[in-house]
């Protein structure tokens, strides 16, 4: 049992250098709270957009009634006013600048999307209505009336690659085609005198969550994800960890043993896989902590532990391999990095990649972590149960065993053979 | 068969390359069973790499090395112990921890290794420290652990790299003693060493090895016999650069069998030196150089060295 003498070496080592210790298990932490906040969790469960608005909209006179109205600033009320549905969270937050202003709260991110109003644009309303106005009354002069068409362009700015602005410019543009369509509604009630009255609706929409997340935030969303990203991340850890034992000459000391490599990894894997334990439940009590939304009451997150801790056995092989690998502590960390962070966007931790398959299976169904993922995800953001994430665990299981078994036949040959 | 039961490990020519440099160039051993055999030669002499292939720490480039009769591969691993030159311990186990540890790896009994691990810590004066963690021991008494390390499974041949460095004389002492009794034992202990006071006083028989290559190999006293006899008389001219005219003037004169410049330093080797000082001063004193220092020794494996390579063990 050359294993468990080199298991209670390990944990020994693990438990007595208390800085170390104390970086692996505060990583969780401030991983969590980090992306916590990124992600715009704290209980919040929308979040509204930074809209600056440049208003260069001149006013004009309703002829009908004389009166001199700003339909720029009509819009930014509105925009100021807008909601999310069924929620009484803003959609955006208004500032409203100067065009220069804009321009540098644009680079510098602090604002989402800059809308700018053109000096026509109630010009351009008063025509539409005025149009609204005779189609209603005599539709035969209005088709061939000399009423000015006068256009005027609103113009969304902001830097396309910033995934807040592609959401912000699609609610800004429906917002848009709505407000010209009240107009040219409220006009024809008004020319009509039927105040009030919509025209018919043939094609409703309506937003509807995916049962029980109607409370749940993007974090909510990402936090499996982030709990992945973090599991995988220990590779890294257990990458630099082994390399010392190969840095410090230990490893060539035990080579001259009788010890085999399956010993030390294995001996290995069960230390750190109460690492793993620990720093799942800390990911999950944080998440909890800053407001993280789940399905499936206690249940869950028993059984979320039980997926994460063999998706960070699964890291545990890898940090292996990598050891395998390199020569020093700081090969470790950087090619950890190199391999975590890529394996990590692999597995969709982040956002779902296109798929790419090989021999017919999505490429990343290969990674053991994809499964971890899926099953986290069924069990906290969907409600499922052990039917549900059964198959993902059971793939898992399987991959990580593979990726074990490749650990210990390139750890023996790398390290515990004669040099070469 | 006679030769394999003689000899405990056996070097058939083995070189080993690194990037094109040749640490050690065709070397030719056999280690006798129950000697204590030195490995003596300057630091990057390859000593250390010799070693490495004879534990099976390193692959030869070319040659072939046998331990008990069996080809690298086959031998059993507990019949070697190996004592490191630099500290390879771990930090956070204890002195006990650590010796239990490497007894498990080589499957010694549970009850078989207390017993030992108790003697091991009493011989090497670590009782005291047995559960002291090793990250709060002094030098001396980390070296002694890492020997301990070595030994802790009772192998038949112990290989020491370099154990006497950064030892204090204290440690020293316990070491030298510690080596003799394991020869003592019957065991075989290898010793690689830069120290010639180490090499002469421990070895039974010393390989003199300097750029990879096997210079002379036999026991301390036959090696200072086959330079011959005499004293050493070491001289250092105010002005080196006249140790070249003194060289020739004293060379080829009756009982000087030898006289050399090494590192600035003229190095003579004759006969009654004492009887012969006055004439050696005035034939200095008529190549027009002024003597700083001059003293006068017995020679030692140092002056083998010496006499084979020319220049001094360098650090």
């Amino acid at each position: 049992m050359k294993f468990l003498s080199l298991a209670i070496k390990d944990l020994k080592e693990l438990v007595r250098d208390r800085k170390g210790l104390f970086f692996i298990l505060v990583f969780p932490i401030f991983f969590m709270l980090v992306f916590g906040f990124a992600f715009g969790g704290m209980g919040q469960s929308n979040t509204p957009y930074k809209l600056a608005i440049v208003n260069h909209d001149s006013s004009v006179n309703i002829p009908m009634t004389g009166e001199s109205v700003n339909f720029g600033k009509n819009l930014t009320q509105i925009l100021e006013e807008a909601q999310y549905e069924n929620s009484d969270v803003h959609l955006f937050n208004v500032t409203k600048v100067s065009e220069s202003q804009a321009e540098e709260l644009l680079k510098t991110r602090n604002i989402d999307v800059a809308l700018i109003i053109p000096d026509n644009f109630s010009e351009s309303v008063l025509a539409l209505i005025n149009h609204t106005i005779l189609s209603a009354t005599n539709p035969l002069v209005a088709s061939g009336s000399t009423t000015p068409e006068i256009t005027s362009t609103l113009i969304i700015r902001g830097d396309t690659g910033f995934m807040n602005f592609g959401v912000s410019q699609g609610i800004l543009v429906g917002i848009l085609a709505k407000y010209q369509d009240e107009i040219v509604t409220q006009t024809q009630n008004e020319v009509r005198a039927t105040p009030g009255a919509q025209p018919k609706e043939f094609l409703k929409s309506k937003v509807e969550p995916i049962e029980g997340t109607q409370n749940f935030t993007s974090f909510d969303f990402i936090a499996p994800g982030m709990i992945v990203f973090a599991i995988i991340f220990l590779a890294t850890t257990v990458a630099a960890n082994f390399t010392r034992e190969v840095e410090s000459g230990t490893l060539t000391r035990l080579k001259l043993t009788r010890m085999k490599g399956f010993d030390i990894l294995f001996g290995g894997l069960i230390p750190w896989s109460l690492v793993v334990v620990f720093q799942v439940i800390i990911l999950l009590a944080v998440a909890i902590a800053i407001g993280f939304h789940w399905q499936g009451g206690v249940n869950s997150i028993l059984l979320a532990i039980l997926v994460g801790v063999i998706g960070g056995i699964a890291s545990i092989a890898l940090g292996m391999i990598i050891s395998a690998f390199v020569q020093n502590v700081g090969q470790a960390g950087n090619l950890g990095t190199l391999i975590t962070v890529p394996a990590s966007f692999l597995v969709g931790a982040f956002f779902p990649l296109p798929d790419v398959e090989i021999f017919g299976v999505p490429f990343n169904a290969f990674l053991p972590w994809t499964h971890t993922l899926d099953a986290l995800r069924a069990l906290l953001t969907y409600g499922g149960g052990w039917n549900e994430i059964a198959y993902s665990v059971g793939v898992s299981v399987f991959l990580t065993v593979i990726l074990f078994a490749i650990g210990v036949v390139l750890f023996t040959k790398n390290r515990l053979k004669a040099e070469s | 068969m006679d030769n394999m039961v003689d000899y405990i490990i056996e070097t058939q020519d083995i070189s080993r390359d690194f990037n094109g440099f040749r640490a050690v160039d065709g070397l030719s051993l056999q280690i006798k069973k129950g000697e204590v055999f030195g490995f003596l030669g300057p630091n990057g002499a390859g000593k250390t790499t010799a070693i490495n292939m004879m534990v099976g720490l390193l692959k030869p480039t070319s040659g072939r090395v046998i331990i008990q009769g069996q080809d690298m591969d086959k031998f059993d691993k507990a019949s070697i112990g190996v004592c490191p030159q630099e500290l390879v311990l771990w930090e956070h186990l204890t002195c006990q921890e650590s010796l239990k540890l490497i007894g498990d790896m080589y499957e010694v009994p549970k009850d078989v290794l207390k017993l030992r691990v108790d003697q091991l810590l009493e011989d090497l004066f670590l009782t005291d420290k047995a559960n002291t963690l090793v990250k709060n021991l002094s030098g001396g008494m980390k070296r002694r652990l890492n020997l301990a390390m070595a030994v802790v499974h009772r192998p038949e041949i112990v290989v020491m790299d370099e154990p006497s460095e950064g030892l204090d004389p204290q440690s020293r002492q316990v070491l030298w003693k510690y080596i003799l009794s394991l020869r003592d034992e019957g065991k075989t202990v290898i010793l690689t060493t830069h120290l010639m006071d180490e090499a002469d006083r421990l070895s039974d028989r010393v390989a003199i090895i300097d750029h990879g290559k096997l210079l002379k190999l036999d026991t301390p006293d036959n090696l200072k016999k086959e330079i011959g006899g005499g004293d050493i008389v070491e001289v250092t001219l105010s002005d080196a650069s006249l140790n070249s005219k003194v060289i020739e003037k004293i060379k080829g004169k009756e009982n000087v069998f030898s006289i050399l410049e090494v590192d600035g330093i003229i190095n003579l080797r004759a006969l009654n030196a004492m009887g012969k000082l006055p004439q050696i001063i005035g034939d200095i004193e008529e190549t027009g150089a002024r003597m700083v220092d001059l003293s006068m020794r017995q020679n030692t494996l140092e002056d083998v060295f010496i006499d084979l390579t020319g220049t001094s063990l360098r650090e």
